[in-house]
């Protein structure tokens, strides 16, 4: 499958600074987004270091079992592939050299990010995350989330404490459960997805959920073909609705080859004598 | 009022209301929109209403038919859609009174009051005591959710039971789906069910499918004993202890 795709950020309508920051290596068909926290425009910081670092990681070969500056802790299950194992630790680095610098900079104190990163290596989706910024997936008209938000509200949901209306007006929306550089280490969600030809993915900061709802990201999706497009109309509506945080989107669209005959003869015609 | 307009290169051409009975559309005259081009099947799709949403039906029509920029068998149709069909477009008018039920504004989340914060091990189990003190009279159970079990009742299918372990499940064809639906007609994706936070969600694909006999307006949570139909394909939701 052919992969587009297409990424924007935005400050919004209220606040000063964009604390958010996203990264498409195509190459290596790696998305990474972040969305970033802590006062006096650290969440910059933050949210840069943690897409360079990812993005880094990822970029090189991974070192060898024992010589792998980071172990992998938090149940990395055995039959993930190379690449998902290497995303994961990729995050792990992350995290770490986010809580490093805080801890080394007094002023950086508190500083943290989300993360949301999607690797894709033929059908296969390497995904991680931490925090309560989001992927979802777009297949044959539905809209799905593939990730689980790290957030306070969304923890009480799963618990069944609140019901998911209730966890929408609660004052706590804010409160995360998971960020990087919170802590020297980090529990990492990790998931695989089989992609399927005209599969359309979604990674955003809270920044487009809280001003937009699924159905219209869906519709957005559905009728803009092409992904940056689609990423900056999103970020527009976002905008008019009020525009309350920074804003992030990144689309990515798995194309089917063009088959049929149609296509064999264009490709002939190239060749001929 | 709902209604579709052809299009040919930007000129409207025909313009027909949606009643009661659907519009069909195709290259043979006795069609509602009758659009004599060699690349129109004769019969090539029919738009209705089924209860008050607005559906595009293909006719197993040979060049297909697509709504704004994907290809579909059969689709919901919102106002402001295109429905492409050969070179021609269709647009579609539908009106406030005979607008799709969605999610009615529902937020996809709702908008943050504060900064962002962190809670670290000490300060999460001490707000998830005093918010479990908070809900112990919410009516859903607490712990882990369980995986349930698709149960075959009739049609053909490549197992008789299939326990849901992913946060994705496709009912289809694709080789990729969980429940491999056979026979030639069949789609790629016809329904989908996704774990989220509360339960599971089934979800439309190329087909609406029904629970408990009533096709479903958008992703409906599935409950133990719910009966899921779709592509003549009947199943039942199980939740065992």
């Amino acid at each position: 499958m052919q992969i587009v795709s297409g990424g924007v950020s935005d400050v919004g309508r209220v606040r000063t600074n964009n604390e958010d920051s996203f990264r498409i290596i195509e190459p290596l068909n790696l998305f990474i987004l972040s969305d970033g926290m802590g006062g006096e425009a650290h969440g910059e910081v933050a949210s840069a270091m943690a897409v360079e670092t990812v993005g880094e990681y990822c970029s090189q070969a991974e070192p060898a079992g024992e010589d792998a500056g980071v172990t992998v802790h938090g149940g990395a299950m055995d039959n993930w592939s190379p690449q998902t194992k290497q995303l994961q630790n990729a995050v792990f680095q992350a995290n770490f050299k986010i809580h490093q610098s805080a801890q080394e900079h007094q002023e950086q104190r508190g500083m943290g990010a989300t993360l949301t990163a999607g690797w894709i290596n033929g059908n296969k989706l390497s995904l991680a995350h931490v925090g309560d910024s989001r992927a979802y997936l777009l297949r044959a008209g539905g809209l799905q989330q593939l990730t689980n938000d790290h957030s306070l509200v969304a923890e009480q949901v799963r618990r069944g404490i609140l019901t998911p209306q209730q966890a929408e007006e609660s004052e706590m929306q804010s409160v995360l459960l998971r960020a990087l550089g919170a802590n020297p280490e980090v529990d990492v969600e990790m998931d695989e997805v089989d992609l399927m030809p005209r599969d359309v993915l979604l990674f955003c900061s809270d920044g487009l959920t809280r001003m937009v709802t699924e159905p219209e990201i869906a519709g957005k999706l559905q009728a803009e073909p092409d992904p940056g497009s689609a990423a900056q109309k999103l970020v527009d509506l976002a905008n008019e609705r009020g525009g309350l945080d920074n804003v992030t989107v990144i689309v990515v669209r798995m194309q089917e080859e063009s088959k049929g005959w149609f296509s064999w003869l264009r490709r002939d015609s190239g060749k001929k004598d | 009022m709902a209604k579709l307009s052809l299009m040919f290169e930007n000129k409207m051409v025909k313009e027909v209301p949606i009643g009661g009975r659907p519009v069909s559309i195709g290259r043979s005259p006795d069609n509602d929109l009758a659009i004599d081009n060699l690349a129109v099947s004769t019969y090539h799709a029919r738009v209705y209403f089924e209860g008050n949403r607005l559906v595009v039906e293909d006719l197993d029509s040979l060049n297909g038919t697509f709504v704004n920029d994907l290809r579909v068998e059969r689709a919901m149709l919102h106002d402001g859609d295109t429905i492409w069909i050969g070179k021609h477009s269709i647009k579609v008018d539908a009106t406030a009174d005979t607008a799709i039920p969605w999610d009615t504004g529902r937020k996809a989340a709702a908008p943050k009051i504060n900064e962002t914060m962190v809670l670290d091990t000490k300060a999460r189990r001490d707000m998830l005591q005093q918010a479990a003190a908070m809900g112990e009279r919410s009516q859903f159970s607490p712990g882990r959710m369980k995986m349930p079990t698709l149960v075959v009742l009739s049609g053909r299918v490549d197992q008789k039971e299939y326990v849901l372990t992913n946060k994705l499940t496709v009912i289809g064809k694709s080789p990729m789906a969980t429940i491999r639906l056979r026979g030639w007609f069949k789609p790629q994706v016809a329904a989908q069910i996704n774990q989220r936070d509360d339960g599971y969600y089934l979800g439309t694909g190329a087909k609406i499918p029904s629970v408990n006999g009533a096709p479903i307006q958008g992703p409906v949570r599935l409950n133990d004993g719910d009966l899921i139909e779709v592509c003549g394909i009947r199943i039942n939701f199980v939740v065992r202890e």
